[in-house]
């Protein structure tokens, strides 16, 4: 025991025990709205703002949400936009990013150029807010899906990716008579699981935690995702959405509801996804961010 | 190479064209049109029929409008406490978290200050909203033992602007000292051991080997940082605004939001994210320079 202790530092203590409160101070905050929510909803008054563990304990703050249609729903649409975002996002950005990268043709440096020039220049919002209405996008989806469907910096970041994988195994299928687009399915693609798996999380992350396309793009609440419901809940503080959980619970129990235990569910329902991949995004976010060298 | 054989290549090539097709026509719609489409604060919209040139009033009435330049002056604002106040924060940690030996413990700190990233700006709010709440939030009650009334942080225009800077702070220290703490990694173990020998503290390490050769990376993240300046967090802002803090946080990009989707005033509020877009590219443009000329590496 002694020389463990002997091979510290006194400033070394002292470092490790201010990262330690920093993350503390990372940590009681979500605990606290995880406590919030598991509490008994007339109990609940009793958790202070640095406690983590429920008072009471009750699931009915998950089933009035879970029995709320439109929480529901917008559970599934979340998923929906995040797999099918993702999915045609890593799509398009490879195949452009298989031609930038490993294949020559005229006029590529022309392509290169014209994506920085068009990186550097933002629009900014009214343009892009027309553009998706001259569309008839607005309502639909397809804004979603389509804004943002090749993110420049990760395009540069998987050609990178690409890059790695070695001329010489191209070059020998190409001599075995494939073409572009049969070594990018079968060779190019299987060869760069690492720098897909990054920018699929990359992408996966961006669509998860979208909502502010999605408040100015969809008009019918029926198809909002998780993160504008739940900011009609925490920062617009609209109660009556909520309480469409009526008919499944009685009047008693309406009454016994805490609002502020209903948005702490709110909040941690749309964590936990995030959550579940979190090894993956410790193990493969922060090297692709690196690599890229962007700081976002 | 002659005319003859570039078309020739073109036409070996066409599965590469048609591959590259698809970017090309995204980028075509999703870029290039909204890009002309800025010409829109140089008009006046029309919902039917051609808009009409108008010139420079769009620019003229901003910059005559006190509201206008209460959003700049904001901005500025916000922009700066946070290159002041946040800015250094990521440097501390990553110092610290070099300092923690290879192990269960390092993990566990890292893992933690990187997730708030992770989180979206609602998330956060929401959070933040609930910690900094007047009856029974965490900061108060930490007040509240300290003898201290009880504050309203979110509604205080006093306070506002540091719950921009700490909250900022909560969500990226961690996530940005991640460029410094791999940039530390590759300083040589050698000069270390050296001081070590000679008898330097921890603390003496930090200040003379660790931080001047971290310097270059301070001054390149330091640089890009400046190149959006003018952005000053929407996200952040638009989510934790509201109608008592309106004149202290309302910064450009949400008063470009209010006024064009909300009012409808389209080629005003292009005229104002231009605006905002031609200092943005000129501060990007010139750290770009500034910065390759310094520490030869660019933006991009």
């Amino acid at each position: 025991m002694r020389r463990i202790f002997k091979k510290f530092t006194w400033s070394q203590f002292i470092i490790a025990s201010i990262l330690l409160l920093l993350s503390f101070s990372v940590l009681i905050p979500i605990l606290n709205l995880l406590a919030m929510s598991f509490s008994d909803p007339l109990k609940v008054h009793k958790l202070s703002g640095l406690g983590i563990l429920p008072q009471g304990f009750s699931f009915i703050n998950y089933e009035v949400l879970f029995s709320n249609p439109l929480i529901v729903r917008s559970i599934f649409n979340s998923l929906f936009l995040t797999i099918c975002g993702t999915a045609l996002n890593l799509f398009l950005t490879a195949l452009a990013a298989y031609v930038l990268a490993k294949t020559n043709f005229v006029g590529k440096k022309f392509v290169i150029l014209f994506l920085i020039v068009i990186m550097v220049f933002e629009p900014g919002l009214i343009p892009e807010y027309l553009l998706v209405k001259d569309l008839g996008l607005l309502n639909s989806y397809w804004s979603l899906l389509l804004y943002k469907a090749i993110n420049i910096f990760y395009l540069f970041i998987l050609m990178r990716f690409f890059e790695d994988v070695p001329d010489s195994i191209l070059e020998a299928a190409r001599i075995d008579g494939a073409g572009h687009f049969r070594i990018f399915t079968r060779i190019m693609l299987p060869l760069s699981k690492p720098g897909l798996a990054t920018l699929g999380l990359f992408y996966g992350v961006y669509h998860w935690n979208e909502y502010f396309r999605a408040t100015i793009y969809l008009t019918d609440p029926n198809k909002w995702p998780l993160q504008v419901v739940l900011r009609q809940f925490v920062v617009e503080r609209d109660n009556t959405t909520l309480l469409g959980a009526q008919n499944v619970l009685s009047y008693d129990q309406v009454q016994a509801l805490d609002f502020g235990s209903l948005q702490a569910g709110t909040i941690i329902i749309s964590i936990v996804p995030l959550l579940i991949f979190y090894p993956f995004i410790l193990k493969y976010y922060a090297k692709g961010a690196l690599e890229g060298g962007v700081k976002d | 190479m002659t005319e003859k054989g570039i078309f020739q290549r073109i036409k070996k090539d066409w599965v590469i064209y048609l591959m590259l097709f698809p970017a090309i026509l995204y980028f075509s719609i999703f870029h290039v049109i909204p890009i002309i489409g800025m010409k829109l604060a140089f008009q006046d919209y029309r919902i039917i029929g051609d808009n009409i040139w108008v010139g420079m009033k769009h620019f003229e009435v901003l910059l005559s409008s006190p509201a206008f330049m209460d959003v700049l002056k904001n901005t500025v604002i916000i922009s700066s406490m946070k290159m002041i106040f946040f800015f250094p924060i990521p440097i501390i940690l990553s110092l610290m978290i070099n300092e923690l030996r290879n192990g269960p413990f390092r993990k566990y700190i890292q893992s933690v200050v990187y997730l708030p990233h992770f989180l979206s700006w609602v998330v956060i709010a929401g959070v933040w909203i609930s910690l900094l709440s007047p009856v029974d939030g965490g900061v108060n009650v930490i007040r509240n033992f300290f003898q201290l009334p009880s504050l309203d942080f979110m509604t205080s225009k006093d306070h506002i602007r540091w719950v921009l800077v700490f909250s900022e702070m909560w969500r990226s220290a961690g996530w940005d000292s991640i460029i410094y703490l791999a940039a530390i990694m590759k300083f040589s173990p050698a000069l270390y051991e050296a001081a070590r020998i000679d008898g330097a503290t921890t603390f003496q390490q930090m200040r003379f080997i660790t931080l001047p050769q971290l310097m270059n990376t301070v001054v390149v993240v330091f640089i890009l940082n400046l190149g959006f300046f003018m952005n000053a967090g929407f996200d952040q802002v638009f989510n934790l605004i509201n109608d008592s803090t309106i004149s202290k946080i309302d910064i450009l990009d949400t008063y470009v939001y209010r006024i064009g989707i909300l009012n409808g005033q389209y080629a005003y509020a292009t005229a104002a994210s231009l605006f905002k877009g031609v200092i943005g590219v000129i501060l990007i443009l010139s750290t770009h320079f500034v910065s390759k000329r310094l520490t030869g590496k660019g933006v991009w």
